[in-house]
Formats: C-alpha cells, sequence, structure tokens
C-alpha cells in the first residue's frame, strides 16, 4: 500500500532520542546531536556573508556538501533502523515508497515539511517544502539567494540511496550518483522551498 | 562539581503543529549527525585562509548558545554562577556533545574538562584521531557560558583546548581566561 504520510509524520515525530550517561546519543549507526537550529544557520550565514564572491560557489558547495555525506550515511541509519521497521517499513513495497518514507521522517523530525513533488525513478526528483529550519535565518524573503544548503545536500543523498547503487559505507561509491539545485527559497521571497534532484553527471 | 545542591534541568519539548518544526523551551532544535558536526567542523578548517573559519564557527556556536544561556537563566532566576554551569553542563549532555566539568570558575576565568566528546569521538569513528583540537564547537559553547555566568560580551574571554580525546588523551581539557 502507498505511503501514508501523516501516519507516519505522526508516530515517528513521538520517536525521541535521549543522551546517555556519557552525554552521548549513538543511534541509527552514529552519534546523534540535538542542537538549536540557529547554531547551524549561523555559521553557514556568517560563512557566505565574509568569503569572497569568487570563492563564493566553493564555500557553498562545501555547506551543501556536509549534508549530502550526512544524509547519505545517516539516511542509511534511518531506513534500516527499528524506528523505520516499525512503522514506515509496512507501507514500503518498492524503492519510491522508501523516497516518500524517508521524506515523511524528514518532516517528522522537524528538518522541513517537504514531499516529493515530481519523481523520475533512478533520473530525477523534485521535492517541494513549505517550511524548513533553513529558511529560518533573517527575515523570509530577505536573503538574495537560496540558502538551504542541507536540504539540497540529503535531497541528493536520498537518491544516492534510492538509486545510486547499494551502501557503502565509505562513500567511495554511491554518493554523488545525483546533484541537487535549490530553484525557489522561502529565504528569497518564495512560496515555498523547490530542489531539483538530477544526475550528477548531467 | 557536585550537583547534589545544583538545579535541575528544565526541558519543555513541543513540535509546532504547522510548521513540524521541534523546539526545546521555544527554541527550534534539530538531530544532526556526527557526520554533520565534524564536516561542519572540517569545512571550518578548509576555510581557514579565506574567512577564519575556525573563528566563524567559535563565535556562531558562542553567540548561539549564549542566547539560549541568557534566557533560561532569566526565566528560571538562575543568578548563582556555580548553579549556571551546573545548567550549562546538563544542557551539553541533553543535547548529545559530552560530558562537561567546569571547575575554578571566576571573573578571571577557570577551566573545564570534557570526558566525553560528541565531536571529538565521532571525528575519530569517522576519520580517526589527529594531533590537533578539533572542538571549536565546545570552545564557542564555553566562551558563550563565561559571557553568561558574568554578563560581560562572548569575547571576553579565551578559550584554549589544551588537551584533546581526538588526539589521545583520555579527556579533552580546556583552559579559559580573561582576553
Amino acid at each position: 500500500m502507498p505511503i501514508d504520510r501523516e501516519e507516519v509524520i505522526l508516530h515517528m515525530s513521538k520517536v525521541q532520542v535521549a543522551a546517555n550517561r556519557d552525554g552521548l546519543i549513538p543511534a541509527f549507526g552514529v552519534f546523534v546531536n540535538q542542537m538549536p537550529a540557529a547554531f547551524w544557520n549561523n555559521f553557514a550565514s556568517r560563512l557566505v556573508s565574509r568569503v569572497d564572491p569568487d570563492v563564493l560557489p566553493a564555500a557553498e558547495f562545501l555547506l551543501v556538501n556536509c549534508a549530502h555525506e550526512c544524509g547519505y550515511h545517516t539516511g542509511f541509519g534511518i531506513i534500516t533502523s527499528e524506528e523505520w521497521n516499525a512503522i514506515v517499513a509496512p507501507y514500503v513495497a518498492n524503492v519510491e515508497d522508501v523516497l516518500h518514507g524517508a521524506f515523511a521522517v524528514l518532516t517528522a523530525w522537524g528538518w522541513a515539511d517537504a514531499e516529493i513533488a515530481e519523481l523520475v525513478p533512478g533520473e530525477r526528483m523534485v521535492v517541494r517544502t513549505k517550511a524548513y529550519y533553513e529558511a529560518d535565518e533573517g527575515e523570509a524573503g530577505d536573503s538574495g539567494r537560496p540558502s538551504a544548503y542541507m536540504l539540497r545536500g540529503v535531497c541528493a543523498a536520498f537518491m544516492d540511496l534510492a538509486y545510486g547503487g547499494e551502501y557503502d559505507p565509505t562513500g567511495a561509491s554511491g554518493l554523488r550518483t545525483f546533484q541537487c539545485e535549490q530553484t525557489k527559497g522561502i529565504e528569497c521571497g518564495d512560496e515555498y522551498g523547490e530542489f531539483v534532484v538530477t544526475r550528477a553527471e548531467d | 562539581m557536585t550537583t547534589q545542591d545544583r538545579p535541575e534541568l528544565v526541558l519543555e519539548r513541543a513540535i509546532q503543529p504547522d510548521s513540524k518544526k521541534h523546539t526545546v523551551n521555544d527554541e527550534v532544535y534539530v538531530l544532526h549527525c556526527h557526520h554533520y558536526a565534524t564536516l561542519y567542523t572540517q569545512l571550518a578548517e578548509d576555510a581557514r585562509s579565506i574567512a577564519d573559519g575556525p573563528a566563524i564557527l567559535v563565535e556562531a556556536t558562542a553567540d548561539t548558545y549564549r542566547h539560549i544561556f541568557d534566557h533560561y537563566f532569566a526565566d528560571h532566576d538562575i543568578t548563582d554562577v556555580g548553579d549556571r554551569a551546573a545548567i550549562v553542563e546538563q544542557l551539553f549532555a541533553a543535547g548529545g556533545l559530552g560530558q562537561l566539568s567546569f571547575t575554578g570558575v571566576t571573573p578571571e576565568g577557570g577551566a573545564v574538562t570534557m570526558e566525553h566528546s560528541h565531536l571529538d569521538e565521532g571525528w575519530i569513528k569517522k576519520w580517526g584521531k589527529r594531533s590537533e583540537p578539533v572542538n571549536y564547537i565546545t570552545a564557542g559553547i564555553i566562551a558563550g557560558a563565561f559571557g553568561s555566568f558574568y554578563d560581560v560580551p562572548n569575547d571576553s574571554f579565551v578559550v584554549e583546548e589544551v588537551e584533546s580525546i581526538v588526539a589521545g588523551a583520555e579527556n579533552s581539557r580546556f583552559t579559559v581566561r580573561k582576553a
């Protein structure tokens, strides 16, 4: 049966991760942290505002890459977790269902209220989001350029996991099979954020 | 520092119904992983020559957490410096960042020991050990904490990581002195 997005969001949003006695949160095959969204936004916005314009693309690429690599490894941990198996897996019949489920989890855990708007399996995906923490830096519409670097990276990573071949914990293969551009942004004054994922060699 | 007589951290968690964003004490918080935190840190180092990336990372962290600490201390009427330090230790751990212990805290500075570290242990897990300190994020949190303890600007103190788990030390250790 198709992913029941609202059910997944409802149940996955109740999943809590708590620190152990060492002050660490080992979960989903990684160490998890829970920090103010403002921290991630503050660093990114200060960095891009202080580099020379000629190196800005490189700085932005690196910001996206942080999330691309994180999304690949942690994403794999999530879609193979006990929580996923209990809540999402019953709806999964194919790879496309995994993708829809992954974006429901993305929403449930507060990264972005995001859904797949278009999907050409193995080739192209368009994601739209009406709320995401990366748009919170400054006032909506203030930013002169799209700046949802985390979402760009994660969208590409999810496509890597879906169509980039077997998961490679070294990241030497699979990771970066796809790339993502942000074509609309709430931070730029648009109604929603839009992310277009295509194959990296395109 | 014993926590027996110290205040216990209060965290009120909620989810905004419209945006689905998660909040802790009315502040939007997000979950990320050691991959993201270590890559952000590596990015800061890569940007050292073009924008003093490590300094930006410390500054951004200090400013973010200073806001958190100031509001918490005001909301809960916590004025004693020892109590404030105990709250910072608990906030740090609750965020999965590890274990901090503040000692010798005075307006002139102090010392902070870290027995476990999300950043250092995540770095080792991802890339192995390295000889130089890497925990700009914790340095920023400590700077913001001292600023909040004494209601002074965050850059009033110089925080230096003098021992590091990432370099093989049993614990990380930070010194804090007046700038």
